[in-house]
């Protein structure tokens, strides 16, 4: 089953959720990545990830990548605590924005 | 359109239900349907009348000059051969009988209603020598279904003739003709269906209904294929059962799968007439010899016939054929498992070679006093690795690191950290240092988000001295006295995400105490029914602190196996023990 995508006042936002493994971490590239080349701004929304290992940090490190050297923003929102300790312990959180909800980054603006 | 007709159209609605819903069915209109023989029309409604007389019926025929030549010629013919040759209509008239009179003047007019140019590019004599071989096969049948033979021949010759109608009205289709002919009769109905999105016996029946054509015979026409709703009258059932027998008996000469054809007839005679397979094929082998004689009575012109025998071989040919490439089929199935097989072994060997390669890549067991390391690898290669080795001051360097993700792609980028840190940590001793050169050196070259996690350090073996840096890599901890001493979590990301990260180093001394380094495979393997996670993995690690360093890694491990001794994750762990300190004290 795909991650579902959906459009919020200017971001298209990708709504991962459940184990974020190595068994769906390539669905997770493949959705960040479209999403990247289809809006200027990709928000990740976090909030329902249960687990997530190194190869589902890859596809989000690769979309953060992507973004820095194509002058696009990504971001990650509502971070669930499992995937934050995993960011954390990795000091990921120091390289990704990260925005406490969604919400937060859409009352930001632009 | 095009007055190819002989006469005048004179539509006569029989039955205007029956019309309107042929008109659905079609989408033809009854003005579009050519004009109906006149002359053969007189004749059928007359016949249809109680008591007619014999002189009229000569009358009428005697009228059309043609029709007149055309009925003495035919009713002679050896094949619908009277006892004596006639010379005059009234005798014709009066030895045939109305009903023979009726079939014989319908063929006749059908035979020449539709001219060759009324359809520009088709071969009509094609079509006709089709429409023969089902009227012979029809009449071959008339025995079995106890009925009269000029009845069946009739029913045979006409029964398909809307399709003719239908190539009539859209000649654009001709080009058609050859799939249509080659094809069975039921596939030949859905490709109709999908050329004229209608179909020959809708508007066959659609033409009887128009032309007031007796009712079992426009039954025959029109529901050889399929019987009419079961509200309406089941009208001359053997008549229709006859005409879908000859369908077939026709396609096992005329289809490309003679091999169906010949099997559901069989299958079909014995249905409807209780037909044996020997009498099918006796009746099918009477159609081929038959043909060219009926040909010559009709004044139909046909090609050569290949007899039954021939039919019946190339249909067995065909089956040997289709055995045949069962049997390659079979054949290429097992050579691709044989490849398959030989390339998986390879594929094999080639991963036996790649996980030597790589555990040439760590150091030497007990390689030097102090520090000791062990990798066990879930998948045939792995992500995680280890090494240390001396400086040239004495000092000893030392990291351990797991790649992002799993097999081959992980394992090529193990192989390259390794490398790198193996080269430039012997000039660059200062582990942040060294590793913000490998953090540049990966992300220059980083694919799909991949990234390594690793701690690198060097120990002092004579002060127990030890700088530590991490990039993004679980907490290393060090242990002594049977407690936690220290963690040391990662303060920077790991290498390959961003070029710029600076590393920070921790300098510390061990006191007599340990350091373990480790990797998820690890603190999330099982022991028990559960994972042992930071505390879980604390007691593990205390537990086995009393052995020897040359035995504790291993012990600590086999802890952490699964029940087929195999690890979930690729495990790795390395211990460095203050060793000098009995010296120190």
């Amino acid at each position: 089953m795909s991650f579902p995508v959906e459009k919020r006042q200017g971001f298209l936002v990708v709504m991962l959720a459940g184990e974020v493994d190595l068994s769906r971490s390539p669905e997770a590239r493949k959705v960040i990545m479209k999403a990247l080349k289809k809006m200027h701004s990709v928000m990740v929304d976090m909030s329902r990830v249960e687990y997530i290992d190194s190869s589902g940090v890859a596809s989000l490190v690769e979309g953060f990548q992507y973004a820095r050297s194509n002058n696009l923003e990504f971001a990650l929102a509502g971070v669930s605590e499992a995937a934050m300790n995993v960011l954390r312990l990795a000091r990921l959180d120091q390289v990704f924005p990260i925005y406490a909800s969604l919400e937060a980054r859409l009352e930001a603006g632009a | 359109m095009p007055g190819v007709w002989i006469l005048d159209p004179a539509p006569r609605m029989q039955n205007q239900s029956l019309m309107e819903d042929a008109v659905t069915a079609t989408g033809i209109r009854p003005s579009d349907l050519p004009a109906p023989p006149k002359g053969a029309i007189r004749i059928v409604q007359a016949c249809s009348r109680d008591g007619v007389d014999s002189g009229d019926l000569a009358a009428i025929v005697t009228n059309d000059p043609i029709l007149t030549a055309e009925l003495l010629r035919v009713a002679n013919s050896a094949y619908f051969g009277l006892v004596s040759q006639v010379r005059s209509v009234p005798r014709a008239v009066a030895i045939l009988g109305n009903r023979a009179l009726r079939n014989l003047m319908l063929c006749i007019s059908m035979r020449d209603a539709l001219r060759a140019e009324s359809i520009p590019g088709f071969d009509i004599e094609a079509y006709w020598e089709d429409a023969l071989r089902r009227a012979v096969s029809a009449r071959s049948l008339a025995a079995v279904a106890a009925l009269d033979a000029d009845e069946c021949f009739t029913v045979g010759l006409l029964q398909d003739f809307g399709l003719l109608v239908m190539l009539y009205l859209n000649p654009q289709q001709v080009g058609h003709w050859q799939a249509l002919a080659r094809a069975t009769p039921e596939a030949r109905r859905e490709l109709e269906l999908e050329l004229f999105h209608t179909s020959h016996d809708q508007v066959g029946l659609m033409l009887a209904t128009n032309w007031g054509l007796p009712s079992d015979l426009g039954a025959a026409m029109g529901y050889h294929h399929e019987g009419p709703a079961e509200d309406t009258p089941q009208q001359g059932l053997s008549l229709r059962q006859v005409a879908a027998c000859a369908d077939w008996m026709a396609a096992v000469y005329r289809c490309d799968d003679k091999r169906e054809a010949i099997q559901q007839t069989r299958t079909l005679l014995m249905t409807n007439f209780a037909v044996a397979a020997e009498q099918c094929d006796a009746l099918l082998q009477s159609v081929s010899e038959s043909l060219a004689e009926a040909a010559t009575a009709m004044g139909m012109r046909v090609g050569e016939q290949i007899p039954f025998e021939g039919v019946l071989r190339e249909a067995n040919l065909r089956l040997a054929e289709e055995n045949l490439s069962y049997q390659e089929l079979t054949w290429r199935l097992e050579q691709t498992l044989a490849e398959r097989n030989q390339i998986a072994g390879e594929l094999q060997r080639e991963l036996q070679l790649a996980r030597e390669v790589q555990k040439s890549l760590l150091p030497a067991s007990m390689l030097l006093p102090g520090i000791s390391g062990l990798n066990l690898s879930a998948r045939a290669v792995s992500g995680d690795f280890y090494d240390y080795y001396q400086l040239t001051d004495g000092r000893v360097a030392f990291c351990l690191a797991d790649v992002s993700g799993k097999g081959m792609h992980a394992a090529l980028l193990m192989a390259k950290t390794a490398s790198l840190f193996r080269c430039l940590g012997k000039g660059i001793q200062e582990p942040g240092k060294l590793l913000a050169m490998l953090n540049r050196e990966i992300f220059e070259t980083s694919v799909r988000g991949m990234f390594v996690t690793m701690l690198a350090g060097v120990l002092d073996p004579s002060s127990g001295r030890v700088t530590l840096s991490s990039a993004g890599h679980l907490p290393a901890l060090h242990l002594g006295g049977g407690a936690l001493i220290a963690e040391y979590p990662a303060q920077a990301p790991p290498l390959g995400v961003n070029p710029d990260s600076l590393f920070p180093s921790d300098t510390f001394e061990l006191r007599g105490g340990c350091l373990y380094l480790y990797t998820d495979g690890l603190l999330e393997a099982y022991v028990g029914d559960r994972r042992l996670e930071h505390d879980g993995l604390m007691r593990l690690l205390l537990q086995h602190a009393h052995l020897p360093l040359g035995k504790r890694a291993q012990a600590i491990a086999a802890a952490a196996r699964n029940s087929n001794g195999g690890v979930e994750d690729d495990l790795t762990l390395v211990i460095i023990e203050d060793c000098g300190s009995h010296v120190r004290q």
